[in-house]
């Protein structure tokens, strides 16, 4: 009885010390413009919670993601498996003076850019959402960093390459013919559990024009994958993950009030029969304007993609379902600057080679004290001459509107 | 006779009257020399229908020469909890400031040439809540004197050397006997008054002072922003590293 007690004291006592925070939020989308067998909308709830513990040195973290899709619910023929739990990130950090190490599940974030950040391919997006968010799956892993004055310099193990679920149809975000469906068990060339290894620095410069740079060095698995049928059957397609080395790099220097962003990266593949050598680059620029009316701002964006192949009788952007090959984008970001923290952001993406357009605009605001609001509007056109990623999509219009409660 | 001693006295306040310069360069000393400081500071955003909303920041300062560092953390509202804004001031460039959103894991970096751009959706610009340096603005004359809630003031004005200050005068009323800030009238680029603020609460630790509250009011736009401090504390060991980009993350 008294070790139950100490042991629920403990317990609480190290509760008390936990911050727990996180939302709950619901999505409804409408599809507007869409193939036939696919469903007209979607209902999606949910919930994010996290758990973080700091004493001294040690920082130990935690967080869980639950997703609940409506049709789930619904009898088998309307099910689209978007319903789940997963763990997205579990890790333990020790922080000292001039260095870190970290041991556990995690996500990370890298790039510059606004619309989509090239470079950013250490966890991977999950296929069971919305595609047209980030949500990332967490990745097991190990780093150990160094800090300089201005910078940092980390080593980092990603320990194992994980499988991804797919939304199956009649989901509107599921990328296969009908016919067709996704095996989730990933293929790769030399076993899930070979692991990646990334080299990266990154710093700022003490000058006029200051300038955040990033280098990164990976040795391992890449970020951008293929689909192949299982054999034996061509109704069934795996995705399939192979080695590289990769260079890659993001930078933002500061011009008055302008922001040039540069994301670039060159991956060498090692004997893929269907993949080679590869290029992407893309360039931004952000300019903001303040004081536009009772204390607004407006940021105008634009950025430009480019990505280039290097091999014959290999996979070209269109076989790879890249859909930045050679495409400009044109936004806007209007912030309110009010007591709610509105703001709007929009934008146009111009394929310049094969002609598609997608169109977008989002709202959102604070509704209350612990409630957000999230408008959206996206307008695909997509390419009529060639078979792009967006055109297997087809015409596609869609109307979302998200309510989310934080604690 | 008569109009001699007039005129010797005349002389003689003309010779003991404080310059605006000199005024500012007081102010700033006594407000100086904290070296560091940590507290929890409280936005309370109050629009022209009376509406409010507070958010509250975790902050921590640590003093130069006019070019302080500090890294604030948001507590409150939730969806924002987490969001941590880190900025190194500069007198001779650009200040260089970075916003770390939670939700992504992403540092971005800010442009901050405009420093006429509201502060987090408040009255306050950047350039209001920036260190105080009397390098940043051009003084002339002799500080008048007068009466603000029947104390002895200085009011005197400043013109912002930096052409992208959304002011283009600061009236200024200081305690003639403390030197510390009373009132300021921000002067917009129309020369028109767009905001006052009142300083209240001043907390003294030493012969060091601390602000304790800043009501600005928008005369423009009829909104008020309140920043109140608390668990002040100053001298507290922070270094240069504890501002390093590295916290942005942690």
């Amino acid at each position: 009885m008294r070790k139950t007690l100490l042991l629920a004291l403990t317990s609480s006592l190290l509760l008390g010390e936990v911050e727990i925070s996180g939302h709950f939020d619901i999505t409804s989308q409408f599809y507007l413009t869409k193939p036939d067998s696919k469903h007209q909308n979607s209902f999606t709830a949910k919930q994010i919670l996290e758990l973080k513990y700091e004493k001294d040195e040690i920082t130990a973290f935690v967080k869980l993601y639950a997703q609940e899709a409506y049709y789930d619910l619904k009898g088998s023929s309307e099910q689209t498996k978007r319903s789940f739990a997963r763990i997205d990130e579990a890790y333990l950090k020790y922080d000292r003076d001039n260095d870190a190490f970290e041991i556990g599940k995690s996500i990370k974030f890298w790039g510059a850019l606004e619309l989509r950040n090239i470079v950013d391919g250490f966890n991977p997006n999950e296929l069971r959402d919305d595609l047209f968010i980030t949500n990332k799956l967490g990745v097991w892993n190990s780093s150990y960093t160094y800090f300089t004055d201005n910078g940092e310099f980390s080593v980092i193990l990603k320990l194992f390459e994980q499988d991804q679920k797919m939304a199956e149809s009649p989901y509107v975000y599921y990328i296969f013919p009908d016919a067709v469906n996704y095996n989730h068990n990933l293929s790769t060339s030399k076993g899930e559990l070979r692991p990646s290894i990334y080299l990266t620095y990154s710093g700022s410069t003490d000058t006029q024009y200051p300038i955040d740079y990033a280098f990164i060095y990976e040795n391992g698995y890449d970020s951008q994958r293929y689909f192949s049928q299982v054999v034996n059957n061509p109704y069934s397609y795996v995705q399939n993950a192979y080695l590289v080395e990769k260079f890659m790099t993001y930078n933002t220097m500061v011009i008055d009030a302008t922001l040039i962003k540069l994301e670039a990266l060159y991956a060498v593949v090692k004997d893929d029969l269907y993949v080679g050598d590869y290029s992407h680059v893309a360039l931004g620029l952000e300019h903001t304007l303040e004081d536009i009316y009772d204390g607004s701002s407006l940021g105008l964006i634009s950025e430009y993609y480019r990505y280039d192949t290097y091999e014959d009788n290999k996979y070209t952007d269109l076989q790879l379902f890249e859909t930045m090959q050679n495409d400009l984008f044109i936004g806007a970001r209007y912030s309110f600057n009010n007591t709610n923290s509105s703001s709007i952001i929009g934008g146009v993406v111009y394929d310049l080679e094969y002609i598609e357009q997608t169109y977008y605009a989002k709202y959102e605001s604070q509704i209350a004290d612990n409630f957000k609001l999230e408008v959206d509007y996206y307008f695909i056109e997509p390419s009529k001459k060639e078979k792009t990623a967006f055109s297997l999509l087809g015409q596609h219009q869609r109307v979302g509107v998200n309510v989310a409660y934080y604690f | 006779m008569i109009k001699t001693f007039t005129l010797l006295l005349s002389s003689l306040t003309t010779l003991l009257a404080l310059t605006n310069l000199e005024v500012a360069q007081k102010s700033d000393d006594v407000m100086s020399g904290f070296k560091d400081s940590s507290s929890i500071m409280s936005m309370q955003l109050i629009n022209a229908r009376g509406q409010e909303k507070t958010r509250t920041m975790a902050m921590k300062v640590l003093e130069g020469d006019g070019e302080d560092k500090s890294l604030m953390e948001f507590l409150t509202p939730a969806d924002v909890k987490g969001t941590k804004f880190l900025s190194y001031e500069h007198t001779q460039k650009d200040d260089d400031q970075w916003l770390y959103l939670p939700a992504l894991k992403r540092v971005k970096r800010i442009a901050s040439k405009n420093k006429s751009g509201a502060f987090m959706g408040s009255e306050f610009s950047y350039e209001d809540i920036s260190a105080f340096n009397v390098k940043k603005y051009k003084y002339s004359g002799d500080a008048k004197e007068g009466l603000l809630n029947k104390k002895a003031v200085y009011i005197g004005k400043s013109v912002p050397i930096s052409k992208y200050s959304g002011y283009t005068k600061l009236k200024t009323w200081i305690d003639k006997e403390t030197f510390l800030v009373q009132k300021i009238e921000y002067y917009d680029r129309k020369k028109q008054l767009l905001k006052t603020a009142i300083f209240t609460n001043y907390k003294q630790f030493g012969t060091i002072n601390r602000i304790g509250k800043i009501t600005m009011k928008n005369i423009q736009n009829d909104k008020t922003t309140i920043l109140t401090w608390s668990n002040q504390k100053i001298n507290t060991g922070l270094k240069s590293k504890d501002f390093h980009k590295r916290y942005l993350k942690k």
